[in-house]
């Protein structure tokens, strides 16, 4: 008799245990951080069993992330290093610049030859032009102001070893690629503190991770027509989903949309689609593949989404369809 | 063991298996907007009540809201380009004001199960 008591308390025990460390493991708490630095609201959210104390820790790293970032890139704060790179007045032939922003205009570099040349960071005077009348809401730039901002070449920026930049004054903007690459850095300190389940959502720029509640985490994307329409989703796990062009950052002027995306082969803003979003598992990569194909026509654009693994896209055309590559319905 | 004492396990796994759902079963549906100032939550609205007029500090000076019946917007702001108040009602979980000049968010505290997040 006393045998029996102890087992059927043993076996309430196990269970009780056992159920005790599921409900934490499945109790994990929703945790929010707001941001706003690169002209962007930032946006992350965790679902985690780990304490907030812990949390709120690894959200202040990440705002520290973005905070380093964001003063080296800006290039319109005289105190950034960016700033520093364009307009120096030093006397020195070669300026010693921070590594991390260094890493970054190499990975722009880079890029300029695998997009032949589309992707141009040496574009910040024709960038800022153009900024200026969209800050106004209205006009657009004349063909002389166009022609005295043009310079653009990408052979003004000489990186040499050891964190060194030539100095020759270039117009350096980072726009393109800096959200991106630091949204996928932020992932990876997200994951390195072992929080696995989160979407940072940065403007244009989604990273997910891997969903603790469903199959995967759902991305609705918006129309470029009507921002309260989500025209398509998808479902994605661990993976990056940015889009170019959409209807942030663009001004209408005598019935024309100028976005904030110039070609640097026009000089004039990109209009062969509306938007087109691209999902890849490098944040980095999904920001400078969104800019670049914005600036094909939709026929190139698929041809090169369709050539390359792991890289997906949905294109808004000019006139209201959309368009996906082959392996998208893996997403769908 | 006898037949009390499955009763007893039985019993008990029931009430562990309750509590076990009421815990982690996802939250209902508020129909809630939180507003924001510079990161900090100033203002919770409940949205099933009638529509009425809520004033929070911006940047720029007062920020005047319009909320209620399930919508929200920006009624009145002072900024260059007025673009939140522009945009009018916002109705749907996964849509938000944001107001840069002023430093104002405004967002919907309901679940939306069936989207996670939206890209621009």
């Amino acid at each position: 008799m006393k045998d029996k008591k102890y087992l059927v308390g043993s076996i309430l025990l196990v269970i009780i245990l056992v159920v005790t460390l599921l409900s934490r493991y499945y109790t994990s708490t929703t945790y929010t951080k707001n941001m706003y630095y690169m002209d962007t609201y930032i946006t992350i959210k965790v679902s985690t069993n780990k304490s907030k104390d812990k949390v709120d820790k690894v959200f202040d790293k990440i705002d520290n992330l973005y905070k380093d970032y964001h003063n080296l890139t800006n290039p319109y704060d005289e105190n950034s290093t960016l700033y520093y790179i364009n307009h120096n007045t030093s006397n020195e032939e070669e300026l010693t610049i921070d590594s991390r922003l260094y890493d970054l205009l190499k990975l722009g570099m880079d890029y300029y030859k695998e997009t032949n040349g589309l992707l141009n960071i040496n574009m910040g005077n024709i960038i800022s032009l153009w900024k200026s009348y969209r800050d106004k809401g209205e006009g657009i730039p004349s063909k002389e102001e166009i022609e005295s901002n043009k310079e653009h070449n990408i052979e003004d920026i000489v990186l040499l070893d050891n964190n060194k930049i030539k100095k020759t004054h270039p117009h350096i903007d980072l726009g393109a690629i800096a959200k991106g690459y630091v949204t996928e850095l932020a992932s990876k300190t997200l994951k390195e503190e072992g929080i696995t389940s989160f979407i940072i959502n940065a403007g244009g720029n989604v990273v997910v991770g891997k969903n603790n509640k469903k199959k995967a985490y759902t991305v609705g994307i918006q129309s470029p027509i009507k921002p309260s329409d989500i025209y398509t989703k998808v479902n994605v796990n661990n993976k990056a989903v940015v889009t170019s062009g959409g209807y942030e950052r663009f001004y209408e002027y005598e019935g024309v949309k100028y976005h904030h995306i110039i070609d640097p082969s026009t000089l004039y803003p990109a209009s062969n689609m509306q938007s087109i979003t691209v999902i890849t598992s490098s944040s980095s990569l999904a920001d400078i593949m969104s800019t670049y194909l914005f600036l094909l026509d939709t026929d190139k654009a698929l041809e090169y989404v369709n050539n390359h693994d792991d890289l997906e896209c949905i294109i808004y055309t000019n006139d209201g369809k959309t368009l996906k590559s082959k392996g998208i319905d893996k997403y769908e | 063991m006898n037949k009390n004492d499955f009763i007893l396990i039985g019993v008990i796994l029931l009430i562990i298996g309750g509590i076990f759902f009421i815990t982690t079963r996802s939250n209902k549906k508020v129909n809630t907007a939180s507003v924001y100032y510079d990161n900090n939550l100033v203002l919770k609205i409940d949205l099933t009540l009638d529509e009425k007029e809520y004033i929070v500090d911006g940047y720029n000076g007062p920020v005047t809201i319009k909320a209620g019946n399930g919508k929200i917007k920006v009624e009145d702001e002072d900024s260059p380009l007025h673009l939140c108040s522009k945009q009018g009602y916002i109705d749907k979980s996964y849509e938000s004001i944001i107001c840069l000049p002023n430093k104002i968010v405004i967002t919907f505290d309901d679940i939306d199960n069936s989207i996670d997040t939206v890209v621009k």
